[in-house]
């Protein structure tokens, strides 16, 4: 079963995410911020991260960075989420796959994941 | 030698919500912590978020933690329509957080250890924690959510963070956390008839006195606009008695009033509908000049009116206008709050200094005060203001009755407000309407108590003779003296008398 990592600090974002996958046949592991969502990563070895950008603790900037740094997910797929546009996030970092910003639809999420986690490189 | 560790903590941090930090006296204390409580959509999130914005541009830090409360996607989707929001400056100066998980899986000590690093983490010196009520919800007894507020303050206080709570208060008006925060603010939404006003109210403010009382607000595209009361704001004691006195712009009524009318008193002219009010502000305001700056504050005509109107009575308001001596304020009664109509006179006649000023009128504020026991506090206050700053007023109202024996004045308490009163009237006589003018209260100067007829043709306004050849004139409808003159061609006003001081 594909795997998916949703890392919010928010609640209801990642609750809702969670439930939109689960219905399209994907596992779900969720983690309320950066280092829980590090933790996770190890724990689990997902097919996809969604990685919200603002949290506490540890920010989804340094987060990604620590995933990149990890040689294992050099090439993991990475959506940035956040209700910044784009050229904000991309002031602090360029290491996301893609970016979808906040508020998301549904189907677009669902597209989203669908065509990254097809597109991956082969582990 | 002093060595005061407390002295970093003495300033305050401006609210940038216009009006509110002169209601505060210079905005919050830095360090101290306040609830900011209101019932959902009563302006708290805006206001919260009004004041991280602002503080950013001070360059200051904010951290905005929310619990149950809008999911910040939409929030800013919001704020973005808002011309204080500044998408540069998040997140580097104003950083976005949910901790209701953390609230949910870690309890209230989880909750404030995350505070405690996130403030430090951000170097926040504003922490605005939307959703109180989920921590009190969460506290098993009152006295844990009270442990929770008061280590807040003790790390609010270290930090020299201000700290904003913002919480519904559904659980009525006793909440223990009140008596223990450094401030309490409410926002409130309070019905008047079929109109609904939104209203401040500083319940508690440690540290400095605050203006008193509900400040209407309104929520804009800019965000939270608070008008502080005029009653709390303007308290200044005028003790000055005036000397100069300023033309009315009518000769004949300058000599009845003995050169003209006191500088910085306030003159109701009291008349029904078409006896001439606004011709006499226009007259007044005509006089306008680099020394004495005027303003029309008026509620019925546009500028447009008011000029060419005046233009058909020989009245020339256009040169003044022209020449920027002269403003008009022209804002229809409908939907508007009696404070910010006060604030909004004072600023205009602050801003260009106005020594000469018209309010057309009295009738018209009458339909905006929430109740009409307000209306002769407000004005009192209002005219107080006004005296302090050396303008001389004229305040047009209206009086129901066209003619007739007596005069209903619109307001209890009216004439103690203003120091000077000119009654304008019809009245009938040889088969002909006419106009009279009359001086019925100068305070601390002479004048002439006679009874005039005036008319107001394209030479502007002129007062006639007296009516010493006709009897019961006031009762609006005159008869011949016998054994008299019909009218004297030039009589000379009555010796003039004095009023009190």
């Amino acid at each position: 079963m594909l795997t998916v990592l949703i890392v919010d600090d928010e609640f209801g974002v990642a609750e809702v995410l969670q439930s939109i996958l689960e219905d399209e046949g994907y596992r779900v592991v969720t983690a309320i911020n950066g280092k829980q969502g590090l933790a996770r990563l190890a724990e689990v070895t997902p097919d996809l991260v969604m990685l919200d950008y603002m949290m506490p603790i540890m920010d989804g900037t340094k987060t990604l960075a620590a995933i990149r740094n990890d040689g294992a997910y050099a090439n993991l797929p990475v959506i940035m989420m956040s209700s910044l546009d784009e050229a904000t996030v991309r002031d602090s970092t360029t290491q996301y796959t893609t970016f979808l910003r906040k508020p998301f639809r549904a189907a677009a999420v669902i597209a989203l994941v669908s065509k990254l986690i097809s597109e991956r490189p082969a582990r | 030698m002093s060595n005061d560790s407390n002295e970093h903590s003495l300033g305050r941090i401006a609210t940038g919500v216009p009006g509110l930090d002169d209601v505060l006296k210079g905005g919050l204390w830095r360090g101290a912590v306040y609830i900011l409580r209101g019932t959902p959509g009563a302006g708290k999130t805006i206001l919260a978020n009004q004041m991280c914005f602002h503080h950013a541009r001070q360059g200051g830090r904010s951290l905005f933690v929310t619990l149950l409360a809008e999911n910040h996607a939409r929030m800013l989707q919001h704020l973005e329509q808002m011309s204080f929001y500044d998408a540069q400056v998040i997140p580097k100066q104003i950083y976005y957080i949910s901790a209701f998980r953390v609230l949910e899986e870690n309890g209230l000590k989880g909750m404030m250890d995350l505070l405690r690093r996130e403030m430090r983490a951000h170097e926040a010196t504003l922490l605005i924690l939307d959703g109180l009520i989920a921590v009190e919800e969460t506290s098993t007894s009152d006295r844990e959510f009270r442990k929770f507020i008061h280590e807040l303050q003790a790390h609010a206080s270290t930090a020299d963070c201000c700290t904003l709570l913002l919480t519904n208060g559904r659980r009525g008006e006793y909440h223990p956390e009140h008596t223990m925060v450094d401030g309490l603010i409410t926002l409130e939404d309070i019905p008047y008839g079929k109109r609904r006003q939104s209203e401040l109210e500083v319940r508690k403010f440690r540290g400095s006195a605050s203006l008193r009382g509900r400040h209407p607000f309104r929520i804009t595209d800019d965000g939270l606009v608070i008008f502080p009361r005029p009653e709390s704001r303007f308290m200044r004691t005028v003790s000055a008695a005036p000397e100069k006195k300023l033309s009315t712009g009518v000769s004949q009524l300058d000599a009845m009033l003995d050169g003209g009318i006191l500088e910085g008193t306030s003159t109701l002219v009291l008349g029904a509908s078409g006896t001439g009010k606004t011709s006499l502000g226009a007259a007044f305001l005509s006089r306008s000049s680099k020394a004495e700056p005027g303003l029309h504050f008026g509620f019925y005509e546009s500028p447009e009116r008011l000029i060419s109107n005046a233009a058909g009575i020989g009245v020339d308001l256009k040169t003044p206008a022209a020449a920027k001596l002269l403003e008009f304020r022209w804002q229809p009664p409908f939907e508007r709050i009696l404070d910010s109509v006060g604030n909004d006179l004072i600023d205009a006649v602050r801003r260009r200094k106005v020594k000469r000023l018209f309010i057309d009128g009295w009738g018209a504020l009458a339909s905006i005060a929430e109740s009409p026991e307000r209306l002769p506090l407000f004005v009192a206050a209002v005219f107080n203001e006004l005296r302090a700053l050396g303008v001389t007023t004229l305040c047009a109202a209206e009086t129901d009755n066209l003619m007739g024996p007596t005069i209903t004045v619109p307001a209890n308490g009216i004439s103690a407000i203003n120091e000077n009163m000119i009654l304008l009237r019809f009245a009938e006589y040889e088969a002909r309407l006419r106009r009279l003018i009359s001086i019925t209260k100068i305070r601390g100067a002479s004048f002439d108590p006679s009874l005039r007829e005036f008319t107001i043709s394209s030479r502007g306004i002129e007062l006639e003779n007296n009516f010493a050849s006709a009897e019961q004139i006031l009762s609006g409808f005159g008869r011949k003296t016998p054994n008299k003159p019909t009218r004297k061609k030039s009589a000379k006003p009555t010796k003039a008398r004095r009023g009190r001081g």
